[in-house]
């Protein structure tokens, strides 16, 4: 998913644009880039980076000019580089492209372009659009029959906008699929991925529809079928919301929003080839010591994974937080360490891998954004493929880098022998029927989780027990309610408790007790005893089981059978719901809690 | 875009009330629930309605007309006899042009926040029907809704038995293309079959409201509704044409409408409203989520508790109403008393359409049809249910299920 847009203005139009793309980062923001149209002359600036790095980098604000376009990238095809960076252009720089969508059959185009002469610049789909605008207008000398003979050989889907110097007052654009949408203000009319390119402008919207285009000045516009090529008249429609809201979908939280896309994240991640695991797995076989590292939830997944790999490939690799690894780790040319981040630019992690690195050892990383410093750093990168995550706190990222991690044992327990083929075939296939799972999760049990949410969100204190991997999850469900309700929450290991925390137990303090399944014969019965020592104290107890006759809870929500591996992250996706309502209930600013910041970039 | 409002049905599951009015029109904090909902679709820029009225619909036209005095155009369509939700729906079909969307309200919900602009958004940003769900505790009173992850709808279940599920519903509120008359006819105008061959093709999305809702099925959840719309309120609001006569006592966010009479000695605990042209007698006590209807008489001494009055009604003097609600035009002699809890503390049941339902609500007390008359000094048992034009003389005994 990109973000584009375009202004055709009778005053400068470089920070409109700059604005315009930065409402649109939530489509993207691996890279980004505008091109201004001035003196019949087009000038592109772009590079990998946040739109206000790029900014700062590119000096974005000293172009100006009556027209331009910009983009915000994601990249699916083509790395993440300053090249591949939108606004494309044609060899004589004549037009300039920025696109979002996928170019299906853009190889074969490519070949016959590059046949003819035409020279790629960039690994991407995208650019194939400027050559074929340039290739044809040398045989029609028109733009907009350049654009309708370029838009039938086009497949797949697009949203695209164009600049050109030979009709220097015109934007146009075309769609097929993705969306785009034209603002249509005083003076000024706008081309956008979405509303919020504009709605600062204007509320006045035109909608695209499939095998449309349109032409635009900054008076007038019409739009045209592309089939027919016949004008087609369109109501002008009136935005009466809330710029921010109509990002989110039918969501009222980004973090809503990433909870819902947890199956999609998964089949993601179980679509990451076993070759790639394999590599990671060797390196960990290879190296003398390894430490998985992270920090705040990445350093939760860490903890799954260590104790993944200890119970899969009965290999020991202990998880250690980003801050403390300088002063708890041993490093040396031997030692690998991976580290777990979502945006790649944690400094803490990026600190500890530099401290790793310094004394020779290896290094590898899971990492959600492409192109990032980590994944620049490290030497072997394993792209969790998540796509933005958005809301502060962390929800589908982290559940994708357990499962990556419990993919990671899987392979190495096979290629270790501690599992066999059979073995690994069958849990493998377990894994497969998680998407399942977690929608059913969110489809039938959300209304009872939004209940005990609701009638215990003024409880300040709680605890969160869990046993083996269960504590794992413990932890990560407990810094969710921290982060987003801000009330007090502890997790600790059940075995824990007796060793002193026992005490707070009592009036006022809620517990949470992560029961696994009974197939999980030892790890269940030691979790029912933790219980039972809270309940002989008299706390609330709140259970998250998969038993069928449960008595010794006050609130539960009950999952349904699942295989054994699954249960963690059926209980993570129930910890994630508990923490997102209560803090609705109160009220809480669950995108960007107080405080808190996406990626922890200083010290 | 319009909007087609579902006003027609006779919603008998809150009688007393809706026997003399449609169920848009019962009221809360002193306004329709109809009125509400026009209010928020016309702040969500929808000024173009088509309303389907049928039982009483007379008390809907004579109210709004044709919308000029809201600043919106209503045009009504007459469905004479009531066939459910789908039948209802599909007497508007000649009014969406083909190609067009349309927006679907069913007239008996209320939220406080702006349902309509949220499902409008998600609409926008999706292009294709939308249907607005929001979370229940149960999912047995309003069936269960099944997402994918990209927010569509994949199934509908209406009314579950199997116990276990609770989640998402409808929430009455829809984005829905002209065709769906089409799927509405292929489906017999049944609305629960429509709605999942919409489900099918082309599909239907989800915009998930968070907001309080209420959808009016018992006569409860008037008061539930009211507290809804109360809850909120921080600031008061005193009426420069009302007449605090003395010493009144205002604490909280209390709404005083113009042309309100209270006479000293009382006492108003906000967040309470007291609507145009009221009386309120020497030595009142209004407490915390009453809301008293325009031109009511409250004679002296009452004490009123977290209670609907409709309006035109009169409670004597030295009475407690308490939990309740009071339809239009009733007159309550001195000294009746409201019973709001059982001695048991146990929830109050109340007999609804010769039902014995479980209220969920440990203090509950009458429930008063429009045009009853209730004699001096009588007590109203927990749960009490009155038709509308009963008669109660003096002194009697009333119990639960109606006998005296």
């Amino acid at each position: 998913m990109c973000g584009i847009s375009g202004v055709a203005g009778l005053t400068d139009v470089s920070h409109i644009l700059l604005a315009s793309i930065k409402s649109l980062e939530y489509r993207g923001y691996d890279s980004c880039g505008m091109a201004i149209l001035a003196q019949r002359r087009i000038e592109i600036r772009k590079d990998v980076g946040t739109v206000d790095e790029v900014i700062q980098r590119q000096r974005l604000y000293e172009v100006h000019g009556l027209l331009g376009i910009a983009h915000t990238r994601w990249a699916t095809h083509g790395g993440v580089t300053s090249v591949n960076a939108h606004p494309h252009r044609s060899s004589d720089g004549a037009f300039a492209v920025v696109h979002n969508g996928i170019i299906s059959n853009y190889r074969q185009l490519r070949g016959e372009l590059e046949e003819l002469g035409y020279v790629f610049s960039s690994e991407t789909d995208s650019e194939v659009i400027p050559h074929l605008l340039h290739f044809y207008y040398r045989r029609e000398q028109d733009v907009e029959r350049a654009l309708q003979c370029c838009l039938a050989r086009l497949e797949g889907s697009y949203a695209f906008a164009l600049l050109t110097t030979h009709e220097p007052e015109r934007l146009y654009c075309a769609k097929l699929q993705s969306p785009l949408i034209l603002g249509i203000g005083s003076n000024q009319n706008f081309i956008g991925s979405d509303f919020n390119a504009f709605i600062a402008y204007t509320r006045s919207a035109v909608v695209l529809d499939d095998h449309e285009y349109a032409v635009l000045t900054n008076d007038s516009y019409r739009i045209i079928n592309a089939l027919t090529s016949l004008p087609i008249r369109k109501n002008l429609m009136h935005i009466a919301w809330d710029p921010e809201q109509a990002q989110k979908g039918g969501y009222p939280h980004y973090m809503l929003k990433e909870v819902f896309e947890q199956p999609q994240t998964v089949s993601k991640v179980l679509a990451i080839e076993r070759g790639e695991l394999e590599k990671l797995a060797r390196s960990l076989f290879d190296a003398g010591r390894a430490y998985f590292i992270g920090a705040g939830t990445t350093y939760y997944a860490a903890l799954f994974g260590q104790y993944q790999l200890a119970e899969l490939a009965q290999l020991f690799v202990p998880a250690i937080s980003s801050d403390e690894f300088k002063f708890g780790a041993l490093v040396d040319a031997e030692t690998l360490v991976v580290a777990i981040s979502q945006s790649g630019e944690t400094y803490d992690t990026l600190e500890a891998l530099r401290f790793a690195r310094e004394h020779g050892a290896h290094t590898a990383a899971i990492v959600n954004v492409q192109g990032s410093s980590m994944t620049r750093l490290v030497d072997q990168v394993i792209m969790q493929g998540s796509g933005p995550e958005i809301c502060v706190v962390s929800t589908k990222s982290a559940l994708a880098q357990m499962l990556i991690l419990t993919r990671l044992a899987l392979v190495a327990g096979l290629l270790r022998g501690t599992l066999s083929a059979v073995q690994y075939d069958e849990r493998e296939a377990e894994l497969r029927l998680l998407p399942a799972v977690i929608q059913r999760i969110l489809n039938e049990k959300s209304g009872f989780i939004n209940t005990i949410a609701r009638r215990h969100c003024h409880v300040n204190d709680w605890l969160y027990l869990g046993r083996g991997i269960y504590y794992a999850v413990a932890m990560e469900s407990a810094l969710k309610m921290k982060e987003v309700a801000y009330l007090h929450a502890e997790g600790m290991p059940g075995g824990f408790l007796k060793h002193g925390t026992l005490a707070l137990i009592g009036e006022g303090v809620n517990t949470i007790v992560f029961t696994p399944p009974r197939a999980q014969r030892e790890l269940h019965d030691l979790s029912l005893g933790s219980t039972e020592e809270v309940k002989a104290r008299g706390g609330y107890l709140i259970g998250i089981h998969f038993d069928a006759e449960p008595s010794l809870y006050q609130d539960q929500v009950q999952l349904p059978e699942m295989p054994a591996i699954l249960g963690p992250f059926a209980q993570l996706v129930v910890g994630q719901l508990l923490a997102y309502f209560a803090a609705t209930a109160l009220k809480r600013n669950v995108d960007k809690p107080r405080s808190l910041a996406k990626s922890v970039t200083v010290a | 875009m319009k909007a087609i409002i579902l006003a027609a049905s006779r919603g008998a599951s809150l009688d007393p009330f809706t026997r003399t009015r449609p169920k848009p029109m019962i009221t809360v904090s002193g306004r329709y629930l109809l009125e509400n909902s026009i209010d928020l679709l016309k702040a969500a820029g929808v000024t173009d309605y088509q309303l389907i009225v049928g039982h009483q619909r007379e008390k809907i036209m004579s109210f709004f007309q044709q919308g000029a005095e809201h600043g919106v155009n209503i045009s009504y369509i007459l469905q004479e006899d009531p066939h459910g939700i789908g039948a209802a729906l599909a007497e508007a079909r000649n009014t969406v042009l083909p190609g067009e969307y349309f927006l679907l309200v069913y007239g008996d919900i209320l939220t406080r926040g702006n349902i309509f602009i949220q499902t409008l958004q998600s609409f926008h940003s999706c292009r294709a029907p939308v249907a607005a769900i929001c979370l229940t505790p149960s999912a047995e009173l309003y069936g269960n809704v099944y997402l994918d992850e990209q927010m569509r709808i994949t199934r509908i279940i209406e009314k579950p038995q199997t116990g276990g599920l609770g989640n998402y519903v409808l929430a009455g509120v829809f984005v829905l293309p002209s065709q769906f008359f089409e799927i509405l006819d292929r489906a017999g105008n049944d609305m629960e079959q429509a709605l999942a061959l919409l489900v099918k093709d082309p599909g239907l999305s989800a915009s998930i409201w968070e907001d309080d809702w209420i959808d009016m099925v018992h006569p409860w959840d008037i008061l539930r509704g009211n507290h809804i719309i109360m809850e909120p309120w921080d600031a008061a609001f005193i009426s420069c044409e009302a007449q605090l006569r003395g010493d009144v006592k205002i604490e909280g966010p209390v709404y005083v409408a113009p042309g309100v009479v209270i006479e000293s000695g009382s006492v108003l605990r906000g967040p309470c409203y007291v609507g145009p042209n009221t009386y309120v007698g020497n030595n009142v006590l209004i407490r915390k989520y009453t809301s008293i209807g325009r031109d009511c008489v409250i004679g002296y001494g009452v004490e009123l508790k977290n209670c609907v009055m409709f309006g035109h009604s009169r409670v004597g003097r030295l009475s407690f109403i308490g939990d309740s609600v009071i339809g239009e035009h009733v007159n309550i002699g001195s000294g009746t008393m409201t019973v709001n809890a059982n001695l048991e503390d146990k929830t109050v049941q109340v007999l609804v359409g010769g039902v014995l339902q479980d209220s969920g609500f440990k203090k509950l007390g009458a429930f008063i049809g429009d045009h009853v008359q209730i004699g001096a000094s009588n007590t109203l048992p927990a749960g009490l249910c009155i038709e509308a034009g009963e008669y109660l003389p003096h002194n009697t005994s009333i119990s639960l299920r109606g006998g005296r």
